[in-house]
């Protein structure tokens, strides 16, 4: 167990992060403050780095295995492809971080309540107006598996980086796929979410790299730290 | 060494009956097929970007590419391809990465005879490389089109039916939502009712996120029009399930069908239909109405060759009368194609 170091992930930023660290302050785990830095340590812990990330970054450090164990969004794992996925360990849902991943359509669409009407939409889109239904989202493959799923195959999935919910009023897609947790968001920006058209239920994560599961020196610190999250 | 026997032995069967052989370009590019066909078939596809942002793939399936050459090179009048080669697509499970293809297309004919030659050759082809008889089975997909067109259903449900035939696990959730009735919730028509009174006085031709007001208006009074209160579900489920079981020698067919219309008072038009009559050589051809239910771009007449004591599908095919277009064709231009199975094939 000498000289093994424990990499801990934890998001950079935002609420993620502040809920990240008051739970593990909880488990009586207390990360020393860093007011800039993206590195810092657990007080009065084994040897251990803590970094701090952004979520999607943390679930590719966990796949290649330089990270040992960290949270993200439930969400983000699951968009993963299967290569990245297979490498990481729901350790634990966290009970914070609640938000669904949802299609979301202009509210004014009033004819379109199920994502049967979306798949009859679909093929109007493209017989006649632009080609394909142009869906926003910044999930590319929980999209692409929900909606083929249901039956709807035509459409053009546009990658969005940020500010998904006016892609359908800044012509750059007729509806979006998103994550939300009230929905206030969607509703301020006159979207409405279709009755069947949740995709997924997210929270945060506490997860943990396979590859370091299997590391024998790794293996006790490692429990150690789960074992200390309630 | 048999894989390479049985390729150059079909090659040159078709080639005696005027088909050409022909070699595809390797790569095309992806926005012909992902323009066109949706995200489901851009999945599958291997991409790549060159230094320009352009988009290109492996190509994915053989008859595509003959499609492509056709409407590059040929353009016009009939032409009759056929191939050897390997098409690319990403995997899902245990499913190999390159696919061997071999098969042959007439593109630019909508003649009965093409329909005969295609099959007729595949299974004579079939049948003097290996020495093993088959069973062929035959349907036409515009059958179930018109049996659907029959039956007392809003005609969003009649659409949704046929363009999701071709998918038979979902074909069955569909069945199954047909005969709960969990298509449409009253009290949010309700609901929005008030919105759609509020929207009849904007300006009909603006645009919400690429529809127009106009037309957002219609499809919700067409739904209103069409409740789903009076569609007796579980009836309708039952027979479209009867008609998937139909599968008869074809001389019986035609009397097996009127008898299904008789029984459920519907009209199935099938006088206009030659499947009856075609000259079909081997006298093992069955009819079967769940034939040609794995690929989308299948528009009329399908078959499926089978080894006859293993029950192993060894080629399949049918008419493609509409993909020409889908691929960029300016005009309607028919074509018929079948590709036989080669895994299956080696395993004989």
């Amino acid at each position: 167990m000498k000289n093994q170091i424990l990499k801990i992930g934890i998001p950079s930023k935002g609420r993620l992060k502040d809920k990240s660290l008051s739970t593990l302050k909880r488990n009586q785990i207390n990360i020393k403050s860093t007011k800039r830095s993206y590195i810092s340590e657990i007080k009065n812990f084994k040897k251990n780095e803590v970094v701090f990330s952004h979520p999607r970054e943390i679930i590719e450090r966990l796949a290649d295995g330089s990270l040992d164990v960290g949270i993200s969004g439930f969400d983000l794992f699951n968009e993963s492809l299967p290569g990245i996925k297979k490498n990481i360990q729901i350790y634990k849902r966290l009970d914070f971080g609640f938000a669904d991943l949802v299609v979301a359509i202009p509210k004014d669409w009033i004819d379109v309540q199920t994502i049967a009407d979306l798949e009859e939409i679909s093929f109007n889109f493209k017989d006649k107006i632009t080609g394909k239904l142009r869906i926003a989202t910044k999930y590319p493959n929980l999209t692409n598996d929900f909606l083929i799923s249901k039956g709807v195959t035509q459409y053009k999935i546009v990658n969005s980086l940020g500010a998904t919910e006016i892609y359908p009023f800044t012509n750059q897609s007729e509806i979006i796929t998103d994550i939300t947790s009230t929905g206030a968001t969607l509703k301020a920006n006159k979207l409405r979410i279709l009755k069947d058209g949740f995709i997924l239920k997210s929270s945060a994560c506490l997860l943990v790299s396979r590859k370091s599961l299997k590391n024998k020196k790794k293996k006790d610190i490692l429990k150690y730290f789960l074992n200390k999250i309630s | 060494m048999k894989s390479k026997k049985y390729s150059e032995n079909l090659l040159k069967l078709f080639k005696n009956k005027g088909f050409k052989v022909k070699n595809f370009d390797n790569i095309i590019e992806s926005k012909i097929i992902i323009e066109r066909s949706g995200e489901l078939f851009k999945k599958s596809l291997l991409s790549f970007e060159d230094e320009d942002g352009k988009n290109f793939s492996l190509r994915p399936d053989l008859t595509i590419s003959a499609c492509l050459d056709y409407i590059k090179n040929i353009k016009r009048g009939e032409y009759k391809y056929t191939y050897f080669d390997q098409a690319y697509r990403r995997t899902f499970g245990a499913e190999s990465l390159v696919r061997n293809q071999l098969g042959c297309e007439i593109i630019g004919s909508n003649s009965k005879k093409s329909e005969i030659e295609i099959i007729n050759l595949i299974d004579s082809s079939l049948t003097k490389i290996t020495g093993n008889k088959n069973i062929i089975k035959l349907n036409n997909l515009n059958l179930f089109n018109i049996l659907v067109d029959s039956l007392k259903l809003p005609t969003r449900w009649k659409l949704r039916l046929k363009r999701h035939f071709w998918r038979p696990e979902y074909f069955k959730d569909l069945l199954l939502r047909l005969e709960t009735g969990s298509d449409l919730e009253k009290n949010v028509f309700e609901l929005d009712k008030k919105s759609f009174l509020k929207m009849k006085k904007l300006n009909k031709d603006q645009k919400i996120a690429g529809r127009k007001i106009s037309q957002i208006l219609k499809r919700f009074e067409k739904k209103i029009s069409e409740p789903r209160s009076n569609i007796d579900g579980k009836k309708i489920s039952k027979i479209l399930k009867e008609y998937l079981r139909i599968e008869c020698k074809l001389k019986d067919a035609k009397q097996i069908l009127n008898k299904f219309e008789i029984k459920h008072k519907l009209n199935l038009k099938l006088e206009n239909f030659n499947l009856f009559k075609l000259n079909i050589k081997n006298r093992e051809t069955i009819f079967s109405t769940n034939t040609g239910r794995s690929v989308e771009y299948y528009t009329g007449l399908v078959f499926e060759i089978y080894k006859k004591s293993k029950k192993l599908n060894l080629a399949s095919g049918g008419r493609y009368d509409n993909l020409m277009q889908i691929l960029g064709a300016k005009r309607k231009i028919p074509a018929i194609g079948g590709a036989i199975n080669y895994d299956n094939l080696l395993k004989i």
